[in-house]
């Protein structure tokens, strides 16, 4: 399926791609410091590994030193670069580091990550790694827009964020039988015209932490949003809003904003 | 937004679960392949859920089903455009041994890489060497280490130091110092090599400078009539060596005329693939060099003769000539120029 044509756009922080069926989809790529622990982690485990391994060969070799040695310090070599490059390959672009990160290494595509994708970005890191500290890479990673370092240029794959999502559950306020906000049809309309995704997300998020907050932080959180919709965005009614409580008012406003269109009165 | 997103998600719902256990048990599966019927169940689910995310997409209060549909998609999307390799593949012995006949075969298909590194080594070699001959002092700018400039010492030196027989222990000290030379030059041949994304600049100094050294050390025990000495420390290794540094160079190369045709090119896997196959293969040309300079080149004159080590190097640069050009030729002279018999994908 190489031939099909993708259209590939991205901003600082995510990559679209748009499928042949005219599906778009965006995917958050990860950012430098993200990566860095990941590496960080992934470094110690192969010392780890390596560590072990040395005093089970000295013990081994304890009579030829030497030898040892040489065991170790090939083992040591090989294991630093196809740690990543194997795991990455057979782990569908994931090492023990990555995955605790929640990152995956894929290909530019949208698509997993192949093999020698995955042994050229790894042997890259030669590269990358110059002339310390991974300057090279690091500065490669910020002046990409797809935060590709040199290895992922030349792969053609790059790092996105793959945090765990729970599925969407339904909310209360969904469920409210009635909600004064929608006698007002017209204040409700101008709330949802001008409320912004990222308010939306906020009004939503506080009541659902609701019993996290403690009791004095939710009044003050609630009080203030609440003012804020009603000063700024959706002025209703004074008589309505005096009788209800802040968390009254946040939660007909979500319902006004995620729920069901019609009147009340159903 | 027109959109009644209670409703929507009521309705949805059992075949977004439906999407997402299916894909959960594909992952889990080693080889990840779908038979018919759930290639088919993925299809049409992932058909819905990409529409449902259109719906979505458009509406944006709808933030977190968003990301969620957009996972969703994503990971359809990809078990269904992909198709991995199988794992008895990748395990098959078979294909693992191919390197030692793809190797040759990638070497000579992309000989002209290959070329413009020697050139630029030759270049290299002559301007170390005739500086040295014409400048002596050049030596000193030339040769950073200071054994190196005193060819008389360094010689007696190497040569008491086999007279005494070392320590009783050599065997065990020249091991620990192969695993470090093998270490040391395959981290050099593949700098070259990935120094290919400077467009070639970088792998070009690299060897340039690899040449300058190399012809002024040459030149330096030459005059100083420690040839053959130098001929039969060198050379054992440093017919796998030298020539590693050149495949890197070539590989170097190819990198970065990849890079530079990256659109046109219809096939870059397989480029890729190549690249890999020439640093795979000078990793083991280093090894094999490692293992000379540490076990076979210290050894000097009373125990081995100067005579002998060279024929050894002569013999062991008429095998590697063999092998990188007649290993995998069918009949010579019939040779397609990209027959790459393994790739039965």
């Amino acid at each position: 399926m190489t031939d099909t044509q993708l259209t590939r756009a991205s901003t600082s922080a995510e990559l679209t791609i748009a499928t042949p069926e005219g599906v778009l989809f965006r995917l958050p790529l990860a950012g430098p410091a993200s990566r860095l622990y990941a590496m960080l982690l992934d470094t110690a485990i192969v010392l780890g590994a390596v560590n072990g391994l040395g005093l089970l060969v000295y013990w081994i070799f304890s009579k030829a030193p030497g030898f040892g040695f040489m065991v170790i310090a090939l083992a040591e070599f090989a294991i630093g670069f196809a740690y990543s490059a194997l795991l990455e390959g057979f782990w569908n672009g994931q090492t023990i580091g990555k995955r605790l990160l929640h990152l995956r290494v894929i290909d530019q595509d949208g698509l997993p990550l192949r093999i020698e994708q995955a042994w050229v970005r790894n042997l890259m890191r030669v590269f990358d790694a110059l002339p310390f500290a991974y300057l090279v890479g690091g500065l490669s990673v910020l002046s990409s827009p797809l935060m590709q370092r040199f290895g992922d240029r030349v792969a053609g794959t790059l790092v996105i964020r793959q945090t765990p999502l729970a599925a969407p559950v339904e909310d209360f306020w969904m469920r409210q039988k009635y909600n004064s906000f929608k006698d007002y049809p017209a204040i409700a309309m101008k709330l949802r015209r001008a409320a912004t995704p990222e308010l939306a997300t906020l009004i939503q998020d506080a009541l659902r932490r609701r019993n996290e907050l403690a009791a004095y932080a939710r009044r003050e959180i609630y009080r203030e949003l609440a003012t804020y919709l009603q000063s700024e965005i959706s002025p209703f009614p004074d008589e309505l809003v005096e009788k209800l409580s802040d968390e009254q008012y946040l939660t007909n406003a979500s319902g006004i904003l995620f729920g069901d269109q019609r009147p009340s009165s159903r | 937004m027109i959109l009644d997103l209670e409703r929507f998600q009521a309705l949805a719902r059992p075949r977004w679960r439906e999407l997402d256990s299916l894909l959960a048990a594909l992952e889990s599966r080693p080889d990840r392949r779908l038979n018919p019927a759930e290639a088919e169940q993925l299809q049409e689910l992932y058909a819905q859920t990409a529409a449902d995310l259109n719906r979505v997409t458009h509406g944006a209060l709808a933030h977190e089903l968003r990301q969620y549909l957009e996972r969703l998609v994503a990971r359809a999307y990809s078990e269904l455009y992909y198709a991995p390799r199988m794992r008895s593949e990748i395990w098959q012995p078979r294909r693992w041994l191919r390197i030692f006949t793809a190797f040759p075969e990638t070497f000579r298909r992309h000989a002209r890489y290959f070329a413009l590194a020697v050139l630029i080594t030759v270049l290299g070699c002559a301007f170390g060497g005739l500086a040295v001959r014409y400048d002596p002092a050049s030596v000193d700018v030339l040769l950073p280490a200071d054994y190196l400039r005193n060819p008389g010492q360094r010689v007696h030196e190497e040569e008491q130091g086999q007279g005494q027989g070392r320590h009783q222990n050599s065997a065990q000290t020249e091991a620990a110092f192969s695993a470090q030379l093998i270490r040391h030059n395959i981290q050099i041949a593949l700098l070259a090599a990935a120094l290919g994304v400077t467009f070639g600049i970088g792998t070009a100094l690299l060897l340039f400078e690899n040449g300058v050294l190399l012809g002024a050390v040459a030149a330096h025990y030459t005059q100083q009539g420690f040839g053959l000495f130098m001929t039969a420390w060198l050379l054992p290794h440093g017919v796998f060596e030298i020539p590693s540094i050149l495949i890197a160079g070539q590989a170097g190369f190819y990198l970065a005329r990849l890079l530079l045709r990256r659109r046109e090119d219809r096939n870059l896997r397989q480029s890729m693939r190549e690249w890999l196959v020439l640093v795979a293969g000078l990793a083991m040309m280093l090894v094999w060099a490692g293992f000379m300079e540490a076990f076979f080149s210290q050894h000097h004159a009373p125990v081995l003769p100067y005579g002998f080590k060279v024929a050894v190097a002569a013999a062991e640069l008429v095998l590697l000539t063999i092998y990188l050009l007649m290993t995998g030729r069918r009949e010579i002279g019939t040779e397609a120029p990209s027959s790459v018999p393994s790739e039965n994908r």
